[in-house]
């Protein structure tokens, strides 16, 4: 019997693969059950527009009691969005890949999440300790424990729960 | 199925057609056959989220071992109600639970205090360090019966003042070392907090606090009332003759540097620039008395900039073996060439001087020399009269057995005035007792004055000594030159000489001869 987290992500997968996924996000690659890549833009007018990001996300065995580790794609040419609350390492300071992660969330939700966070930006830059953190930063960034202020992201858009 | 029938108006998670577990995400249809083995569904808040028990104890159990999501295990994600929780608990492990609590906070606690404590160790171990070389100072410059008169070698004896004033000794001592110009000369508070201050041997007899401030200050009112005596009283001392002595000093000082040197030291430039342009050298507080600030030197009329950069430079050729003293310093041109070479020396001079250690090490050794330069003084004195008026030596107290009770008013008279008498007495005795010192003070031989005159000869001397090795090496930068050599050693015919030149010992048709047999071409 597979592990529960290869389960839950082939329905996932099968779910993206018959619904399709929301607007502006698309699934690139998910050839197995450990590292998936989407692209997302955000759609209508906001500072992001136009502009295209690609999101990785790793799963270990325990997902989705455990989260997925998310960060946008830096390397090949891909570059993260310049946002307060995303490294240039491609590192993402959001309290739901951190300690608000529920299982009820799922890929596409974090996907959606990250989508209305670029949306909801009002001024393009770094966060302020962005040398800083990237210069130590661990490879996988759950290994970092973020600090939250609790304004890092709008609420979970609820037709994306199941 | 009992349990509909039991309530069959509110349906529960086994009445649902399709159960999602919104952990795992697997369905179970009501009419499927049922797993094996079968599995549990719980449906444990408000909305309608359900989920295999076996997931959600999962994940609670896995979210309560981190303490960032301890706080939202117990929650549901979506309506927020809190999942309740039952299970087998008995008293003997809530119990231990709670022993457990508390034995943590025990422990966070012993660490503070552990913490704490290692700090106070440390704390309390330089500041016995301080109080001591507080009381090895006051013994070495009021002398060893004052010192024994005011505090005796038993702390125990100590007034609680005594405490405080003890470690600031050093520690006012090391900061005027520091400061360009000293705020606290470095003496002044031994001269003021100890002459008030009650013998030990009355104080430890005075039975109320009225009695004793009667006893301490009485003696004021007994002894001459001239405010000016000789030796002046400390607090005179301290407060008018110490200030105006330094003023004169400084200023006769630059006018002797001027004449011998041609101009002002740099480093005296700077310090009289720090001191707002009163052209006085910062003297008196310590016998190294010039106290360099290098780094940031630079002047508002850009004398000092060009200053500033004749000292890196001569930094720089000190490095490089001192070469190069006839190139005129193309930044430094505007500085005569006579104030360059002063420069020089003195930094040639002062890079060994301004070490840390010597710094602290002269400041500390203050009390122990002025307590050699009394005693230099008082041995001098037994071959002058008049040296002996100076210094104002008196027998010790035990010679003069005088050691007379400090009475001012007899008790008597004390319990005649009125409350309000009293006060205003009292007062007045604090208040000339500051200014005077005790009886005490004023009949003991005044160690502190020929130590206090012996300081200010040891930095007179110092400074002498500090203008002579300036002076000196300034003479010795201008009069620098290269050692001229002859060509000893080097092949004569190599060298391109003048026509008439003629070798002693050798003719020149000689000369000429072996010119010819060696071949041309130089």
């Amino acid at each position: 019997m597979a592990s529960i987290s290869v389960r839950r992500l082939s329905k996932e997968l099968t779910e993206i693969k018959s619904e399709g996924c929301p607007v502006g996000i698309t699934l690139v690659k998910a050839d197995d059950f450990s590292t998936w890549w989407f692209t997302i833009e955000v759609m209508g007018e906001s500072l992001y527009q136009g502009e295209k990001y690609t999101l990785q996300f790793r799963f270990d065995s325990s997902y989705p009691i455990s989260s997925p580790a998310v960060q946008f794609v830096v390397t090949d040419g891909h570059t993260s969005p310049i946002h307060p609350h995303v490294y240039s390492n491609g590192h993402i300071c959001a309290s739901i890949l951190g300690n608000e992660w529920s299982p009820v969330l799922s890929v596409v939700a974090v996907c959606v999440t990250l989508q209305s966070m670029l949306a909801s930006c009002k001024k393009k830059e770094r966060p302020a300790d962005n040398d800083r953190y990237v210069r130590s930063a661990p490879e996988n960034p759950k290994k970092t424990r973020f600090h939250y202020d609790g304004k890092a992201l709008s609420p979970i858009p609820h037709q994306y729960w199941i | 199925m009992d349990r509909r029938i039991k309530s069959p108006q509110i349906p529960t998670v086994n009445d649902l057609r399709v159960k999602l577990c919104y952990i795992c995400r697997e369905e179970e249809h009501y009419d499927a056959p049922p797993e094996d083995p079968p599995r549990a569904w719980t449906h444990p808040c408000t909305c309608t989220l359900v989920a295999h028990e076996g997931c959600l104890l999962r994940w609670i159990q896995t979210s309560q071992g981190d303490t960032a999501r301890a706080p939202n295990a117990l929650k549901c994600p979506q309506c927020g109600t809190r999942y309740e929780l039952v299970s087998h608990r008995p008293k003997i492990l809530r119990l231990l639970g709670a022993g457990n609590g508390v034995l943590q906070r025990v422990g966070r606690l012993i660490t503070l205090c552990g913490a704490a404590g290692v700090v106070a160790v440390f704390a309390s171990g330089i500041y016995v360090v301080l109080t001591a070389y507080g009381a090895w100072a006051i013994k070495q410059f009021l002398g060893e019966e004052m010192f024994d008169v005011l505090l005796t070698d038993n702390p125990a004896n100590w007034p609680w003042t005594t405490f405080i004033n003890l470690p600031s000794i050093p520690l006012s001592l090391i900061l005027s070392r520091f400061q360009t110009p000293a705020l606290i000369p470095s003496l002044v508070p031994i001269l003021l907090v100890w002459p008030p201050a009650p013998p030990i041997k009355y104080r430890l007899g005075s039975t109320s606090a009225l009695t004793d401030l009667r006893l301490q200050y009485g003696a004021a009112d007994t002894i001459n009332s001239k405010l000016w005596t000789w030796p002046p009283t400390p607090a005179i001392f301290g407060f008018v003759v110490v200030p105006i002595v330094r003023v004169v000093y400084r200023r006769l000082w630059t006018r002797l540097q001027v004449w011998a040197l041609g101009a002002q030291p740099p480093s005296a430039r700077v310090a009289a620039a720090r001191m707002g342009g009163g052209g006085v050298n910062a003297a008196w507080e310590g016998w190294p008395v010039v106290i360099r600030i290098r780094a940031n030197i630079i002047g508002e009329d850009g004398r000092g900039q060009g200053q500033a950069q004749v000292q890196g430079q001569e930094q720089q050729r000190q490095q490089e073996g001192e070469e190069g003293q006839e190139q005129p310093a193309p930044a430094g041109a505007e500085v005569p060439e006579q104030e360059q070479a002063l420069a020089a020396a003195e930094q040639h001079i002062s890079i060994s001087a301004s070490s840390l250690g010597r710094r602290l090490g002269g400041a500390l050794l203050i009390p122990y020399i002025s307590s050699r330069m009394g005693w230099l003084l008082l041995s001098l004195s037994r071959h002058s009269h008049i040296l002996r008026r100076i210094l104002a030596v008196r027998p010790p107290l035990s010679v003069q057995g005088t050691m007379r009770w400090p009475y001012g008013i007899s008790p008597g008279e004390w319990e005649d005035l009125g409350p309000l008498r009293q006060v205003q007495k009292a007062l007045g005795l604090v208040w000339r007792a500051s200014w005077r010192g005790t009886r005490t003070w004023a009949e003991a031989d005044p160690v502190w004055w020929r130590n206090a005159i012996g300081l200010g000869l040891f930095v007179v001397a110092k400074d002498c000594v500090e203008l002579l090795h300036l002076w000196l090496a300034t003479r010795e930068l201008e009069s620098r030159h290269v050692k001229n050599r002859d060509f000893a050693g080097v092949d004569i015919r190599e060298l391109d000489l003048v026509p008439g030149f003629s070798p002693r010992g050798q003719s020149p048709a000689q000369m000429q001869a072996r010119a010819q047999s060696l071949p041309r071409g130089l």
